[in-house]
């Protein structure tokens, strides 16, 4: 059942996904957004048809390529896996130097009206990208090929 | 995490409960079955030859929505700009080759509307870009169940237990943002920007329909509403619309607006513009 057992681990790497980012942008970030409970249960929802599957514990690494207009970029992503599934270490390196840990909450209720200035999407703690999906698209990638070179 | 790619795009559910992935694909198929502009045997295309066509149980809500939005921009948001789109290349193979002139767009106030039916007097050629998407990720979100995030390649339902951090993506250099917005429990937020899926001598997909011509003076667009349908018609809408026309008419949402010459105008969001 490789499948089943690939959703459990991706949905381990959820938690980790946002650990993930956080852990991009510096010590300061409180950004984990979700915390699942356990792995475990996410398999109930796959056919009975496929076929069962475990891990092997280990380190794993992998680089999440993607296109922009200035060329590719990439991100690495370094795991720890448990032969559950788990992700019990999470290492992100590439765009995650020079971390944003100065973020502000503001309410621009009244409204603003400015001149663009830009910043760095890799220097920000955020979650989600709005517009593109370019990066979160490459992390995506990187997860998924970690999830490959852990089935044994 | 689930990821998988549908209707021409990236989606990513996050959500701590198993995902019923069958029931998610099979409302996502059905939608695609009767709105796909690009599928000959979608019930939509049956428009383009049949004077009456029930479009289906969402079918009061999308062009209930689309009223509104004809209404706001004076015409220029349309589900008929289907043909305007196709003219200049935009079709089922991607061509993206200008057939002639622009052509403008049926006018959809002309069309009758009985609830899912829909009756006109000559081809139409309906395209439902505008919402589509958020309609669908709405859609989708409310089958998996809170608490879920949804995210159909940066138009995002959030019904997480805490705000999500959403960059607001520079509409001239995809490694910038122009801001970050909190989107808070219950909300979504949806882009849409003409930097993407561009062909041509500046064409891209957010045509005026009274014109059938690609918009110039607008960027890139952000809403934030508690449906993300509404948040993907309206951020369409403010490309023909001021900011404070739509804030008026529509209480519940905040929204950003980048236009050409690099200004922003931001009101109502929780977050924080970069100027």
């Amino acid at each position: 059942m490789p499948r089943r057992t690939a959703r459990t681990a991706l949905y381990a790497a959820t938690a980790a996904s946002t650990a993930l980012l956080a852990a991009a942008c510096g010590p300061q970030t409180e950004q984990v957004e979700s915390a699942p409970s356990s792995p475990s249960g996410s398999a109930e929802s796959d056919s009975a048809s496929e076929a069962p599957a475990s891990f092997t514990a280990g380190e794993y690494e992998a680089t999440g390529s993607y296109q922009t207009p200035g060329g590719t970029q990439s991100v690495d992503v370094e795991v720890t896996l448990e032969a559950d599934g788990t992700i019990t270490d999470v290492e992100v390196d590439g765009n995650a130097e020079g971390g944003n840990s100065e973020q502000f909450q503001k309410k621009f209720e009244s409204g603003i009206d400015a001149q663009v200035e830009g910043r760095k999407i890799t220097e920000l703690s955020i979650d989600k990208v709005s517009g593109s999906s370019l990066t979160s698209g490459g992390f995506n990638d990187a997860i998924a090929q970690i999830i490959d070179d852990a089935q044994a | 995490m689930w990821a998988f790619d549908a209707i021409g795009t990236r989606w990513r559910i996050d959500a701590p409960e198993p995902i019923d992935t069958a029931a998610v694909r099979a409302v996502i198929d059905d939608f695609d079955r009767i709105w796909s502009r690009f599928r000959d045997d979608s019930v939509v295309a049956r428009l383009r030859t049949e004077r009456t066509v029930d479009l289906g149980s969402d079918a009061p809500a999308i062009l209930g929505l689309y009223e509104r939005l004809d209404d706001l921009t004076d015409g220029a948001v349309s589900p008929a700009v289907g043909a305007s789109l196709e003219q200049l290349g935009y079709d089922a193979q991607y061509t993206l080759t200008a057939r002639g002139e622009a052509i403008p767009a049926f006018r959809w106030r002309t069309a009758r509307r009985d609830g899912s039916v829909v009756t006109v007097d000559q081809p139409v050629v309906v395209d439902i870009g505008a919402v589509g998407k958020g309609f669908l990720a709405q859609r989708v979100a409310e089958l998996v169940g809170d608490p879920v995030t949804v995210d159909a390649s940066g138009d995002i339902v959030h019904r997480g237990a805490h705000p999500l951090r959403v960059a607001l993506e520079h509409p001239r250099d995809p490694e910038l943002a122009v801001g970050i917005v909190e989107l808070a429990p219950g909300m979504a937020i949806c882009a849409s920007a003409i930097n993407r899926r561009t062909w041509g001598d500046g064409w891209h997909h957010v045509l005026d329909a009274r014109t059938g011509e690609p918009t110039r003076d607008v960027l890139a667009t952000w809403v934030v509403a508690p449906d993300a349908a509404l948040a993907d018609g309206l951020a369409t809408a403010l490309f023909f619309v001021e900011p404070e026309r739509v804030l008026d008419e529509f209480p519940e949402v905040g929204c950003a607006v980048v236009d050409a010459t690099m200004r922003i105008r931001a009101a109502r969001m929780t977050g924080e513009i970069f100027r």
